[in-house]
Protein backbone atom coordinates (compact mmCIF):
# COMPACT_ATOMS: atom_id res chain seq x y z
CA UNK A 1 0.00 0.00 0.00
CA UNK A 2 3.06 2.09 0.64
CA UNK A 3 3.62 2.02 -3.10
CA UNK A 4 0.62 4.00 -4.07
CA UNK A 5 1.58 7.54 -2.98
CA UNK A 6 5.08 6.69 -3.83
CA UNK A 7 3.81 6.40 -7.47
CA UNK A 8 1.41 9.25 -6.74
CA UNK A 9 3.84 11.41 -6.41
CA UNK A 10 6.35 10.13 -9.23
CA UNK A 11 3.15 10.88 -11.61
CA UNK A 12 2.60 14.70 -10.12
CA UNK A 13 6.64 15.04 -10.48
CA UNK A 14 6.30 13.76 -14.61
CA UNK A 15 3.55 15.52 -15.22
CA UNK A 16 5.63 18.54 -13.65
CA UNK A 17 8.39 17.62 -15.62
CA UNK A 18 6.57 17.41 -18.93
CA UNK A 19 4.20 20.93 -18.19
CA UNK A 20 8.10 22.31 -17.93
CA UNK A 21 9.23 20.47 -21.68
CA UNK A 22 6.33 22.11 -23.44
CA UNK A 23 6.37 25.16 -22.39
CA UNK A 24 5.94 28.04 -24.84
CA UNK A 25 8.39 30.03 -26.79
CA UNK A 26 8.82 33.42 -25.93
CA UNK A 27 8.45 36.34 -28.32
CA UNK A 28 11.75 38.50 -29.21
CA UNK A 29 11.11 42.44 -29.84
CA UNK A 30 8.75 42.19 -33.21
CA UNK A 31 6.18 39.92 -31.82
CA UNK A 32 7.85 36.34 -33.00
CA UNK A 33 8.01 33.37 -31.71
CA UNK A 34 11.97 32.41 -31.26
CA UNK A 35 14.18 29.92 -29.31
CA UNK A 36 17.49 31.73 -28.78
CA UNK A 37 20.71 30.55 -27.32
CA UNK A 38 23.83 32.20 -26.23
CA UNK A 39 26.47 29.59 -25.66
CA UNK A 40 30.18 29.64 -24.71
CA UNK A 41 32.59 27.71 -26.14
CA UNK A 42 36.54 26.82 -26.42
CA UNK A 43 35.99 25.39 -30.00
CA UNK A 44 37.65 27.41 -32.55
CA UNK A 45 35.14 29.27 -35.04
CA UNK A 46 36.24 27.84 -38.44
CA UNK A 47 35.51 24.45 -36.59
CA UNK A 48 32.28 25.39 -35.27
CA UNK A 49 31.81 26.67 -38.76
CA UNK A 50 32.58 23.48 -40.22
CA UNK A 51 30.31 20.97 -37.63
CA UNK A 52 27.08 23.44 -37.95
CA UNK A 53 27.59 22.70 -41.52
CA UNK A 54 27.55 19.35 -40.79
CA UNK A 55 24.57 19.25 -38.57
CA UNK A 56 22.72 21.25 -41.39
CA UNK A 57 23.30 18.41 -43.87
CA UNK A 58 22.80 15.93 -40.93
CA UNK A 59 19.38 17.08 -40.20
CA UNK A 60 18.19 17.68 -44.09
CA UNK A 61 18.32 21.57 -43.88
CA UNK A 62 18.07 23.73 -46.95
CA UNK A 63 20.40 26.43 -46.31
CA UNK A 64 19.00 30.20 -47.17
CA UNK A 65 21.41 32.59 -48.95
CA UNK A 66 20.73 36.38 -47.17
CA UNK A 67 21.48 39.38 -48.59
CA UNK A 68 23.47 40.73 -45.40
CA UNK A 69 25.46 37.30 -45.36
CA UNK A 70 26.93 37.72 -41.94
CA UNK A 71 24.82 35.12 -40.59
CA UNK A 72 24.41 31.30 -41.26
CA UNK A 73 20.63 30.31 -42.07
CA UNK A 74 18.81 27.31 -43.28
CA UNK A 75 15.05 26.36 -43.16
CA UNK A 76 14.10 23.17 -42.16
CA UNK A 77 10.03 21.91 -41.25
CA UNK A 78 8.27 19.64 -38.47
CA UNK A 79 5.60 17.66 -39.23
CA UNK A 80 2.74 17.55 -37.27
CA UNK A 81 1.09 14.24 -36.66
CA UNK A 82 -2.64 13.93 -35.58
CA UNK A 83 -3.76 10.74 -33.64
CA UNK A 84 -2.21 8.42 -31.49
CA UNK A 85 1.08 6.92 -32.13
CA UNK A 86 0.52 4.42 -33.94
CA UNK A 87 -2.38 5.25 -35.59
CA UNK A 88 -1.67 8.28 -36.62
CA UNK A 89 -1.35 10.81 -40.23
CA UNK A 90 0.76 13.77 -40.91
CA UNK A 91 -2.20 16.77 -40.72
CA UNK A 92 0.42 19.57 -40.77
CA UNK A 93 3.93 20.77 -40.83
CA UNK A 94 6.12 24.05 -39.42
CA UNK A 95 8.28 25.66 -41.08
CA UNK A 96 10.92 27.62 -39.55
CA UNK A 97 14.25 29.10 -39.86
CA UNK A 98 17.41 28.35 -38.15
CA UNK A 99 20.10 30.99 -38.41
CA UNK A 100 23.58 30.66 -36.30
CA UNK A 101 26.73 32.61 -35.81
CA UNK A 102 29.54 32.98 -34.09
CA UNK A 103 31.70 36.02 -31.82
CA UNK A 104 34.90 34.84 -30.31
CA UNK A 105 34.51 32.65 -27.34
CA UNK A 106 30.82 31.94 -27.54
CA UNK A 107 28.07 31.04 -30.21
CA UNK A 108 24.34 31.97 -30.83
CA UNK A 109 21.65 30.63 -32.71
CA UNK A 110 17.93 30.61 -32.97
CA UNK A 111 15.03 29.48 -34.60
CA UNK A 112 12.16 31.90 -36.28
CA UNK A 113 9.59 32.47 -38.85
CA UNK A 114 7.44 29.78 -37.60
CA UNK A 115 5.01 29.00 -40.33
CA UNK A 116 2.15 26.26 -40.34
CA UNK A 117 0.90 24.93 -43.66
CA UNK A 118 -1.96 22.64 -43.41
CA UNK A 119 -2.05 19.25 -45.34
CA UNK A 120 -4.22 17.92 -47.53
CA UNK A 121 -4.50 13.95 -49.15
CA UNK A 122 -3.42 14.18 -52.74
CA UNK A 123 -4.77 11.92 -55.37
CA UNK A 124 -2.00 9.38 -54.56
CA UNK A 125 -2.85 8.82 -50.79
CA UNK A 126 -0.26 10.82 -49.85
CA UNK A 127 -0.69 13.79 -47.21
CA UNK A 128 1.09 17.26 -48.95
CA UNK A 129 0.62 21.27 -47.85
CA UNK A 130 -2.44 22.48 -49.48
CA UNK A 131 -1.34 25.77 -49.66
CA UNK A 132 2.36 27.37 -50.55
CA UNK A 133 1.25 30.54 -48.32
CA UNK A 134 2.00 29.55 -44.38
CA UNK A 135 -0.12 30.63 -40.99
CA UNK A 136 2.46 32.78 -39.18
CA UNK A 137 2.56 30.98 -35.78
CA UNK A 138 1.88 34.14 -34.24
CA UNK A 139 -1.59 34.21 -35.66
CA UNK A 140 -4.65 34.65 -32.95
CA UNK A 141 -6.40 31.26 -33.63
CA UNK A 142 -9.84 31.10 -34.59
CA UNK A 143 -12.54 30.16 -31.45
CA UNK A 144 -12.81 27.04 -33.51
CA UNK A 145 -10.07 25.87 -33.25
CA UNK A 146 -7.83 27.00 -29.91
CA UNK A 147 -6.63 24.42 -28.68
CA UNK A 148 -5.24 22.93 -32.08
CA UNK A 149 -3.28 26.34 -32.16
CA UNK A 150 -2.17 25.98 -29.07
CA UNK A 151 -1.12 22.36 -29.49
CA UNK A 152 1.11 23.73 -33.06
CA UNK A 153 3.10 26.41 -30.49
CA UNK A 154 3.57 23.48 -27.50
CA UNK A 155 5.09 21.19 -30.65
CA UNK A 156 7.16 23.55 -32.02
CA UNK A 157 8.34 24.49 -28.37
CA UNK A 158 8.95 20.85 -27.79
CA UNK A 159 10.93 20.42 -30.77
CA UNK A 160 12.70 23.45 -30.51
CA UNK A 161 14.52 22.27 -27.82
CA UNK A 162 15.32 19.22 -28.42
CA UNK A 163 16.71 20.89 -31.81
CA UNK A 164 18.76 22.72 -29.76
CA UNK A 165 19.78 19.88 -27.65
CA UNK A 166 21.02 17.93 -30.77
CA UNK A 167 22.66 20.65 -32.38
CA UNK A 168 25.03 21.83 -28.87
CA UNK A 169 25.73 18.10 -28.33
CA UNK A 170 27.01 17.88 -32.37
CA UNK A 171 28.86 21.37 -31.73
CA UNK A 172 30.56 19.61 -28.68
CA UNK A 173 31.47 16.19 -29.83
CA UNK A 174 32.01 15.97 -33.70
CA UNK A 175 35.06 15.33 -34.80
CA UNK A 176 36.32 17.46 -37.41
CA UNK A 177 38.00 15.58 -40.32
CA UNK A 178 41.88 16.99 -40.54
CA UNK A 179 42.78 18.48 -44.06
CA UNK A 180 44.27 16.16 -46.10
CA UNK A 181 47.98 16.76 -47.16
CA UNK A 182 48.29 17.53 -51.04
CA UNK A 183 49.05 14.62 -52.42
CA UNK A 184 52.97 13.67 -53.79
CA UNK A 185 53.47 13.50 -57.16
CA UNK A 186 56.72 10.81 -58.17
CA UNK A 187 58.47 13.43 -60.89
CA UNK A 188 59.94 10.55 -63.24
CA UNK A 189 61.12 12.85 -66.43
CA UNK A 190 64.21 13.46 -64.30
CA UNK A 191 66.63 11.29 -62.29
CA UNK B 1 9.39 -4.29 -75.49
CA UNK B 2 7.09 -2.38 -72.99
CA UNK B 3 6.37 -5.25 -71.72
CA UNK B 4 10.10 -6.48 -70.62
CA UNK B 5 10.77 -2.83 -69.71
CA UNK B 6 7.93 -3.42 -67.19
CA UNK B 7 8.97 -6.37 -65.79
CA UNK B 8 12.17 -5.33 -65.48
CA UNK B 9 10.96 -2.35 -63.84
CA UNK B 10 9.06 -4.47 -61.49
CA UNK B 11 11.87 -6.64 -60.46
CA UNK B 12 14.03 -3.77 -59.40
CA UNK B 13 11.38 -2.85 -57.47
CA UNK B 14 10.97 -6.01 -55.36
CA UNK B 15 14.67 -6.24 -54.92
CA UNK B 16 14.78 -2.94 -53.77
CA UNK B 17 11.72 -3.17 -50.99
CA UNK B 18 13.14 -6.61 -50.11
CA UNK B 19 16.48 -4.97 -49.38
CA UNK B 20 15.44 -2.45 -46.94
CA UNK B 21 13.12 -4.55 -44.84
CA UNK B 22 14.97 -4.32 -41.93
CA UNK B 23 14.64 -0.67 -41.78
CA UNK B 24 13.12 1.52 -39.63
CA UNK B 25 9.32 1.95 -40.34
CA UNK B 26 6.90 4.36 -40.03
CA UNK B 27 3.70 4.42 -37.86
CA UNK B 28 0.35 2.68 -40.37
CA UNK B 29 -1.16 5.85 -41.16
CA UNK B 30 -4.86 5.62 -41.15
CA UNK B 31 -6.87 8.60 -42.88
CA UNK B 32 -10.11 8.93 -44.93
CA UNK B 33 -13.39 10.65 -45.61
CA UNK B 34 -16.96 10.18 -45.14
CA UNK B 35 -19.15 12.46 -47.61
CA UNK B 36 -22.96 13.22 -47.76
CA UNK B 37 -24.77 15.51 -50.00
CA UNK B 38 -28.72 17.02 -50.16
CA UNK B 39 -29.29 18.80 -53.68
CA UNK B 40 -32.13 20.03 -55.26
CA UNK B 41 -32.64 20.66 -59.26
CA UNK B 42 -34.38 24.08 -60.37
CA UNK B 43 -36.32 21.77 -63.00
CA UNK B 44 -37.23 19.60 -60.77
CA UNK B 45 -35.16 16.78 -62.45
CA UNK B 46 -31.91 15.32 -61.87
CA UNK B 47 -30.68 16.98 -65.09
CA UNK B 48 -27.04 17.54 -64.26
CA UNK B 49 -25.61 14.15 -63.19
CA UNK B 50 -22.03 15.51 -62.67
CA UNK B 51 -20.89 11.92 -62.55
CA UNK B 52 -21.80 11.92 -58.67
CA UNK B 53 -24.65 13.20 -57.01
CA UNK B 54 -27.67 12.56 -60.26
CA UNK B 55 -30.29 12.91 -57.54
CA UNK B 56 -33.58 15.29 -57.55
CA UNK B 57 -34.38 16.42 -53.87
CA UNK B 58 -32.69 14.04 -52.22
CA UNK B 59 -30.31 13.65 -49.48
CA UNK B 60 -27.87 11.17 -50.66
CA UNK B 61 -24.38 9.47 -49.77
CA UNK B 62 -21.18 9.94 -51.02
CA UNK B 63 -18.73 7.47 -49.87
CA UNK B 64 -16.49 6.32 -47.07
CA UNK B 65 -13.16 6.06 -47.98
CA UNK B 66 -10.47 4.57 -46.07
CA UNK B 67 -6.91 4.15 -46.96
CA UNK B 68 -3.40 3.07 -45.40
CA UNK B 69 -0.08 3.96 -45.45
CA UNK B 70 2.70 2.22 -44.04
CA UNK B 71 6.74 3.91 -45.14
CA UNK B 72 9.68 1.64 -44.11
CA UNK B 73 13.19 2.95 -45.04
CA UNK B 74 12.64 4.16 -48.65
CA UNK B 75 9.39 1.64 -49.54
CA UNK B 76 6.40 2.41 -49.08
CA UNK B 77 2.65 1.59 -49.63
CA UNK B 78 -0.56 2.92 -50.02
CA UNK B 79 -4.05 1.04 -50.32
CA UNK B 80 -7.33 3.15 -50.47
CA UNK B 81 -10.55 1.48 -50.79
CA UNK B 82 -14.34 3.75 -51.15
CA UNK B 83 -17.43 2.45 -50.32
CA UNK B 84 -20.71 4.20 -51.28
CA UNK B 85 -22.61 5.27 -54.36
CA UNK B 86 -19.73 8.01 -55.29
CA UNK B 87 -17.49 4.97 -54.59
CA UNK B 88 -18.67 1.95 -55.77
CA UNK B 89 -21.07 1.78 -58.68
CA UNK B 90 -21.13 5.46 -59.73
CA UNK B 91 -16.99 5.06 -60.21
CA UNK B 92 -15.30 2.44 -62.24
CA UNK B 93 -14.48 -0.38 -62.22
CA UNK B 94 -16.42 -2.61 -60.15
CA UNK B 95 -15.11 -5.28 -57.77
CA UNK B 96 -15.01 -7.27 -60.94
CA UNK B 97 -12.84 -5.19 -62.79
CA UNK B 98 -16.07 -3.97 -65.14
CA UNK B 99 -18.85 -1.67 -64.65
CA UNK B 100 -22.17 -3.05 -63.67
CA UNK B 101 -24.45 -0.57 -61.75
CA UNK B 102 -26.23 -3.39 -60.12
CA UNK B 103 -23.09 -5.27 -58.92
CA UNK B 104 -22.65 -4.15 -54.84
CA UNK B 105 -18.86 -3.96 -55.03
CA UNK B 106 -16.56 -1.63 -54.09
CA UNK B 107 -13.65 0.82 -56.14
CA UNK B 108 -10.28 0.84 -55.02
CA UNK B 109 -8.77 4.37 -55.18
CA UNK B 110 -5.23 3.54 -54.79
CA UNK B 111 -3.61 0.50 -54.11
CA UNK B 112 0.59 0.31 -55.08
CA UNK B 113 4.23 0.50 -53.64
CA UNK B 114 6.74 3.19 -54.14
CA UNK B 115 10.67 2.81 -53.77
CA UNK B 116 12.49 5.62 -53.13
CA UNK B 117 15.82 5.16 -54.57
CA UNK B 118 17.48 8.46 -53.78
CA UNK B 119 15.69 11.70 -52.95
CA UNK B 120 15.11 12.40 -56.29
CA UNK B 121 14.50 9.21 -57.77
CA UNK B 122 11.51 7.17 -57.19
CA UNK B 123 9.52 4.11 -59.09
CA UNK B 124 5.96 3.16 -58.25
CA UNK B 125 3.72 0.18 -59.49
CA UNK B 126 0.14 -0.64 -58.75
CA UNK B 127 -3.41 1.07 -59.49
CA UNK B 128 -2.66 5.01 -58.96
CA UNK B 129 -5.31 8.11 -59.46
CA UNK B 130 -4.57 9.17 -62.52
CA UNK B 131 -1.54 12.29 -63.10
CA UNK B 132 -4.07 13.99 -65.90
CA UNK B 133 -6.81 16.16 -65.09
CA UNK B 134 -7.71 18.80 -62.25
CA UNK B 135 -9.94 16.70 -60.02
CA UNK B 136 -10.10 13.72 -57.99
CA UNK B 137 -12.95 11.25 -57.15
CA UNK B 138 -12.48 11.51 -53.75
CA UNK B 139 -14.23 14.85 -52.56
CA UNK B 140 -11.90 15.94 -49.63
CA UNK B 141 -9.38 16.64 -51.99
CA UNK B 142 -11.61 18.75 -54.46
CA UNK B 143 -12.61 21.97 -53.73
CA UNK B 144 -16.24 21.82 -55.55
CA UNK B 145 -18.33 18.69 -54.80
CA UNK B 146 -19.69 18.13 -57.96
CA UNK B 147 -17.16 17.65 -60.99
CA UNK B 148 -16.16 19.24 -64.07
CA UNK B 149 -17.18 17.50 -67.81
CA UNK B 150 -13.28 17.36 -68.10
CA UNK B 151 -13.21 14.77 -64.66
CA UNK B 152 -16.16 13.19 -66.41
CA UNK B 153 -14.67 11.77 -69.45
CA UNK B 154 -11.51 10.59 -67.75
CA UNK B 155 -8.90 8.89 -67.07
CA UNK B 156 -9.71 8.32 -63.24
CA UNK B 157 -6.95 5.94 -62.13
CA UNK B 158 -4.14 4.22 -63.98
CA UNK B 159 -2.70 0.75 -63.26
CA UNK B 160 1.28 0.60 -64.53
CA UNK B 161 4.73 1.58 -63.10
CA UNK B 162 6.54 4.83 -63.48
CA UNK B 163 9.51 6.40 -62.69
CA UNK B 164 9.92 9.95 -61.67
CA UNK B 165 13.05 12.00 -61.36
CA UNK B 166 13.17 15.24 -59.65
CA UNK B 167 15.52 17.92 -61.01
CA UNK B 168 15.48 20.11 -58.43
CA UNK B 169 12.11 21.26 -56.39
CA UNK B 170 10.95 23.24 -59.29
CA UNK B 171 11.33 20.75 -61.78
CA UNK B 172 10.31 16.78 -62.44
CA UNK B 173 9.60 14.05 -64.79
CA UNK B 174 7.42 11.18 -64.53
CA UNK B 175 7.17 8.67 -67.36
CA UNK B 176 5.35 5.50 -67.04
CA UNK B 177 3.86 2.36 -69.14
CA UNK B 178 0.25 1.57 -68.14
CA UNK B 179 -2.55 -0.49 -69.02
CA UNK B 180 -5.57 0.98 -70.43
CA UNK B 181 -7.06 3.48 -68.48
CA UNK B 182 -9.69 2.56 -65.52
CA UNK B 183 -8.89 -1.40 -65.27
CA UNK B 184 -7.15 -3.54 -62.60
CA UNK B 185 -5.73 -5.53 -64.89
CA UNK B 186 -4.92 -5.29 -69.01
CA UNK B 187 -7.28 -7.29 -71.37
CA UNK B 188 -4.57 -6.11 -74.15
CA UNK B 189 -1.28 -5.91 -72.64
CA UNK B 190 0.34 -3.22 -71.33
CA UNK B 191 -0.57 -0.72 -74.20
CA UNK B 192 -0.15 2.92 -72.97
CA UNK B 193 2.90 5.49 -72.31
CA UNK B 194 2.18 8.30 -70.58
CA UNK B 195 4.56 10.99 -68.99
CA UNK B 196 4.11 14.08 -66.69
CA UNK B 197 6.49 17.27 -66.42
CA UNK B 198 6.23 19.64 -63.22
CA UNK B 199 7.52 22.63 -63.09
CA UNK B 200 7.38 25.22 -60.37
CA UNK B 201 8.18 28.60 -62.39
CA UNK B 202 7.90 31.12 -58.95
CA UNK B 203 7.00 29.99 -55.23
CA UNK B 204 3.03 28.89 -55.13
CA UNK B 205 3.03 28.49 -59.11
CA UNK B 206 2.90 24.67 -60.21
CA UNK B 207 2.15 23.25 -63.95
CA UNK B 208 1.62 19.55 -64.89
CA UNK B 209 2.08 18.76 -68.43
CA UNK B 210 0.60 15.66 -68.93
CA UNK B 211 0.59 12.90 -72.02
CA UNK B 212 -1.14 9.81 -72.26
CA UNK B 213 -1.41 7.45 -75.69
CA UNK B 214 -2.27 4.44 -75.45
CA UNK B 215 -5.84 1.96 -74.94
CA UNK B 216 -8.67 4.55 -73.21
CA UNK B 217 -11.53 3.83 -71.39
CA UNK B 218 -13.89 3.80 -74.13
CA UNK B 219 -11.86 0.60 -76.20
CA UNK B 220 -9.82 3.45 -78.32
CA UNK B 221 -6.43 4.15 -79.01
CA UNK B 222 -6.01 7.72 -78.16
CA UNK B 223 -3.87 10.33 -77.21
CA UNK B 224 -4.67 13.03 -74.29
CA UNK B 225 -2.36 15.87 -74.00
CA UNK B 226 -3.57 18.16 -70.56
CA UNK B 227 -2.59 21.24 -68.63
CA UNK B 228 -3.33 21.57 -65.01
CA UNK B 229 -2.06 24.18 -63.25
CA UNK B 230 -2.65 26.34 -60.01
CA UNK B 231 -1.16 29.51 -58.33
CA UNK B 232 -1.09 30.60 -54.76
CA UNK B 233 -1.19 34.27 -55.89
CA UNK B 234 -1.75 35.39 -52.05
CA UNK B 235 -2.51 33.78 -48.69
CA UNK B 236 -6.29 35.01 -49.80
CA UNK B 237 -6.33 34.35 -53.81
CA UNK B 238 -5.50 31.20 -55.81
CA UNK B 239 -6.33 30.66 -59.39
CA UNK B 240 -6.59 27.30 -61.54
CA UNK B 241 -7.19 26.25 -64.58
CA UNK B 242 -6.93 22.42 -66.44
CA UNK B 243 -7.50 22.31 -70.09
CA UNK B 244 -7.35 19.00 -72.43
CA UNK B 245 -7.55 17.61 -75.81
CA UNK B 246 -8.00 13.87 -76.41
CA UNK B 247 -7.87 12.47 -79.93
CA UNK B 248 -9.37 8.78 -80.35
CA UNK B 249 -9.93 6.30 -83.12
CA UNK B 250 -9.23 6.80 -86.71
CA UNK B 251 -12.23 9.80 -86.98
CA UNK B 252 -10.43 11.98 -84.13
CA UNK B 253 -13.04 11.79 -82.36
CA UNK B 254 -12.86 12.65 -78.96
CA UNK B 255 -12.81 15.93 -76.42
CA UNK B 256 -11.35 19.18 -75.90
CA UNK B 257 -12.23 21.21 -72.77
CA UNK B 258 -11.03 24.24 -70.34
CA UNK B 259 -11.95 25.05 -66.50
CA UNK B 260 -10.68 28.03 -64.54
CA UNK B 261 -11.37 27.95 -61.25
CA UNK B 262 -10.77 30.98 -59.23
CA UNK B 263 -10.98 30.83 -55.27
CA UNK B 264 -10.85 33.66 -52.83
CA UNK B 265 -10.39 32.73 -48.52
CA UNK B 266 -11.91 35.03 -46.38
CA UNK B 267 -10.49 33.02 -43.26
CA UNK B 268 -8.52 30.09 -43.31
CA UNK B 269 -11.76 28.51 -42.28
CA UNK B 270 -13.90 30.18 -45.23
CA UNK B 271 -13.51 30.12 -49.47
CA UNK B 272 -15.31 30.93 -52.03
CA UNK B 273 -14.80 29.61 -55.39
CA UNK B 274 -15.97 29.74 -59.48
CA UNK B 275 -15.63 26.90 -61.53
CA UNK B 276 -16.13 28.33 -65.19
CA UNK B 277 -16.06 25.21 -67.66
CA UNK B 278 -16.04 25.06 -71.49
CA UNK B 279 -16.33 21.76 -72.78
CA UNK B 280 -16.88 20.40 -76.13
CA UNK B 281 -17.26 16.51 -77.48
CA UNK B 282 -15.51 16.14 -81.20
CA UNK B 283 -17.88 15.11 -83.95
CA UNK B 284 -17.02 11.58 -85.12
CA UNK B 285 -16.04 11.11 -88.69
CA UNK B 286 -16.59 15.23 -89.20
CA UNK B 287 -20.27 14.95 -87.54
CA UNK B 288 -21.49 17.89 -85.42
CA UNK B 289 -19.67 18.85 -82.44
CA UNK B 290 -21.68 19.03 -78.74
CA UNK B 291 -20.50 22.04 -76.48
CA UNK B 292 -21.60 22.61 -73.34
CA UNK B 293 -20.63 25.83 -70.69
CA UNK B 294 -21.00 25.16 -67.00
CA UNK B 295 -20.63 27.59 -63.97
CA UNK B 296 -19.88 26.59 -60.44
CA UNK B 297 -19.98 28.80 -57.65
CA UNK B 298 -19.04 27.06 -54.46
CA UNK B 299 -18.73 27.89 -50.45
CA UNK B 300 -16.09 25.91 -48.11
CA UNK B 301 -16.58 26.40 -44.49
CA UNK B 302 -14.66 24.11 -42.49
CA UNK B 303 -14.38 23.27 -39.05
CA UNK B 304 -12.26 21.13 -37.74
CA UNK B 305 -12.43 18.08 -39.90
CA UNK B 306 -15.47 18.46 -41.67
CA UNK B 307 -16.08 20.82 -44.74
CA UNK B 308 -19.71 22.14 -45.76
CA UNK B 309 -19.91 22.61 -49.34
CA UNK B 310 -22.76 24.82 -50.38
CA UNK B 311 -23.20 25.11 -54.22
CA UNK B 312 -24.98 26.13 -57.22
CA UNK B 313 -24.31 25.68 -60.76
CA UNK B 314 -25.54 26.47 -63.92
CA UNK B 315 -25.31 24.36 -67.32
CA UNK B 316 -25.82 25.45 -70.64
CA UNK B 317 -26.55 22.41 -73.20
CA UNK B 318 -26.93 24.23 -76.92
CA UNK B 319 -26.60 21.72 -78.60
CA UNK B 320 -29.18 19.08 -75.97
CA UNK B 321 -25.99 16.63 -75.69
CA UNK B 322 -27.10 16.31 -72.06
CA UNK B 323 -30.79 15.79 -72.33
CA UNK B 324 -31.46 18.53 -69.61
CA UNK B 325 -35.35 18.40 -69.24
CA UNK B 326 -38.03 21.37 -68.28
CA UNK B 327 -40.11 20.56 -65.10
CA UNK B 328 -42.52 18.58 -66.90
CA UNK B 329 -40.27 16.19 -66.81
CA UNK B 330 -40.39 15.26 -70.78
CA UNK B 331 -39.87 18.72 -72.54
CA UNK B 332 -35.87 19.30 -73.51
CA UNK B 333 -34.13 22.24 -72.20
CA UNK B 334 -30.73 23.92 -73.00
CA UNK B 335 -30.10 24.56 -69.35
CA UNK B 336 -30.43 23.38 -65.77
CA UNK B 337 -29.83 24.77 -62.42
CA UNK B 338 -29.27 22.94 -59.39
CA UNK B 339 -28.02 23.87 -55.24
CA UNK B 340 -26.34 21.45 -53.66
CA UNK B 341 -25.15 21.20 -49.79
CA UNK B 342 -22.67 18.78 -49.48
CA UNK B 343 -20.66 17.96 -45.83
CA UNK B 344 -17.08 16.58 -45.68
CA UNK B 345 -15.87 15.06 -43.08
CA UNK B 346 -11.72 13.63 -43.27
CA UNK B 347 -9.52 12.07 -40.94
Amino acid sequence: MKIVPLLVLLLGFSMLLGAQETAQLPKDETGKYLYYEVVNTAIPQDTLQIRVQQFIQKQKLKPVVLASGKQLVASGKLVIRKGAAMLSHPSGEIAYRFYFETNGGKYRFWLSDFEFFPYQKDRYGNFVPSTTVGIPLETDPKKWNVEQWEDYRLQTSKYATAFAARLKDHLLHKTVPAPQPPEKKVITKTW
Amino acid sequence: MKKNIAALSLLLLTTATVAVAQEKASPLEISGSVDTYYKYDFNKSGNIKTYFAGEQNSVSLGMIDLALKKTTGKASFVGELSFGPRGQYESIPDAAGGYDPTANGFNIQNLYVNYAFTDKFSMTAGYMGTFIGYEVISPAANFNYSTSYLFGSGPFQNAGIKGTYAFSDKVSLMVGLFNEWNQYRASRGVSSLGGQLMISPVKGWTAYINGLHGLDGYGNYSTVIDLTTAYQITDKVKIGLNAADLSAGDDKFGYSGVALYPQYAFTPSVALGLRAEYFNYKGISGGPSASVTSFTLSGNIKSGGLTFIPEVRFDNDKDFSQGFVKSDGTTLNKSAAQFSLAAVYSF
